[in-house]
């Protein structure tokens, strides 16, 4: 038992205050995604009035008041825990070796240890969904308060350029977050994805 | 690895779970997540609401007379022009009431905004009229004015702040895209502003009243069903 452990990739050690955020960041999302999607269902952006629109259970707050009331609510959790994360990584100097670095990407050019190529593509992966997230707040923004933050939403051309990029946040989160799930056990096992949940 | 997949199922339905949990929600707490943000979201709306922050007009290029859905809560109103009045009162100095052509010899004011529904579209629409803050210059309201009701022909309520509402491009609209105002947009006069949400551009306005406080049940038609009050855009 022991022999194995040693042999066992070390686990990096997460502070507790990280663990936080990331929780955070889970519930809100969820709450950001369930609540957009029954904004969305109110007048789909793809189609209009006749368009698909997504199933009941997808959609949280029974109405599209009830959807805004939670979207409107979470949106500072969610804007908030990004912006103290933002904060904690840079007075810390973590974001000089949390992200993907010229090593990781030679990794994935020449690499042969295909653990050190999983570990590279992770790494690429969740640091190319922070403008993701970051491009959610902003295009929610510009949507949020078109007219007073018209040079904000005058970056996004026309209001279904607006609301369709606000939309694919949805998508690529999903897909990202399952990717994540995936190869966070691949290159840590499962241990290494508790130790993000474990007090 | 067995071992392995199963303890993922775990974790993966655990996540779902939460999901569930929140769909399943009752509208209870939907309506205490909302009263929650409220006063922080109406603070935040304010703060961009400033007189001499205008809002850059959209080019005539732009404006989609398609784009502009026509929603309506009940009825819509047919009102002979030539009987129109609109009455201008509450806590004023000078409660008047005024005809359309009184109406029309104050300066006329014009705008290309989007116009956005609560609902998810927009549309590009020029508005000609005139400026609320004119009225309100004429009937005067007293120092302790910080709303404003609106009535319509066909019983729609709705109820601003006052700093929206003499805000230089919150206009009396009598006007759509070069042309007489059509009945179905609200004529022969409706409310028209880049600043807030489309249900709170009451059409077929006939009464409007200068307020110190709103009276219980008398936010809105929308808003006392549980939409947003203030509505800044």
């Amino acid at each position: 038992m022991t022999k194995q452990r040693t042999k066992s990739l070390p686990i990096p050690p997460q502070t507790g205050f990280v663990k936080i955020l990331h929780g955070l960041i889970i519930i809100s999302l969820s709450i950001m995604i369930g609540s957009g999607l029954q904004i969305y269902n109110a007048t789909p952006v793809f189609g209009g009035k006749n368009g698909w629109t997504f199933p009941k259970w997808a959609t949280l707050g029974d109405w599209l008041a009830g959807g805004r009331n939670w979207h409107f609510t979470t949106m500072w959790v969610f804007a908030f825990t990004l912006l103290i994360y933002g904060i904690y990584i840079f007075l810390t100097q973590r974001w000089k070796r949390k992200f993907v670095s010229g090593q990781d990407l030679q990794a994935l050019k020449v690499g042969q240890n295909p653990k050190r190529r999983t570990y590279a593509w992770h790494r690429l992966v969740y640091t190319g969904i922070i403008p993701v997230l970051l491009l959610a707040i902003g295009s929610g923004l510009a949507m949020y308060k078109p007219a007073q933050l018209h040079w904000l939403s005058g970056l996004f051309i026309n209001w279904q350029i607006l609301r369709t990029v606000h939309f694919m946040t949805v998508p690529i989160s999903l897909l990202f977050i399952l990717v994540h799930i995936i190869m966070g056990i691949r290159s840590g096992g499962i241990r290494l994805t508790q130790s993000m949940f474990r007090p | 690895m067995s071992n392995l997949n199963r303890r993922q199922a775990i974790q993966l339905l655990g996540m779902s779970s939460i999901g569930y949990l929140l769909g399943s929600c009752s509208n209870d707490l939907t309506t205490q997540v909302g009263n929650l943000s409220e006063p922080l979201n109406q603070s935040f709306g304010e703060l961009l609401v400033r007189p001499q922050h205008l809002i850059p007009n959209f080019s005539a290029r732009a404006i989609n007379p398609k784009a502009l859905l026509i929603n309506t809560y009940d009825l819509t109103p047919e009102i002979n022009p030539i009987n129109y009045k609109l009455v201008v009162d509450g806590e004023v100095k000078f409660p008047t009431e005024l005809n359309l052509f009184n109406l029309k010899k104050l300066p006329f004011a014009s705008i290309i905004m989007q116009h956005v529904c609560v609902e998810g579209w927009a549309a590009v629409v020029q508005w000609g009229g005139i400026r609320l803050r004119d009225l309100a210059q004429m009937v005067q309201p007293k120092d302790d004015v910080r709303y404003v009701l609106f009535e319509s022909a066909d019983k729609y309520t709705d109820s601003w702040d006052l700093a929206s509402a003499i805000h230089p491009q919150t206009l009396l609209a009598y006007q759509m895209n070069g042309q007489p105002l059509p009945i179905k947009n609200g004529a022969p006069v409706r409310l028209a502003a880049p600043i807030k949400l489309g249900y709170k551009q009451s059409k077929w306005v006939t009464k409007i009243s200068f307020v110190s406080q709103i009276p219980k049940g008398g936010k809105g038609y929308w808003e006392e069903q549980g939409y947003e009050w203030f509505a800044g855009i």
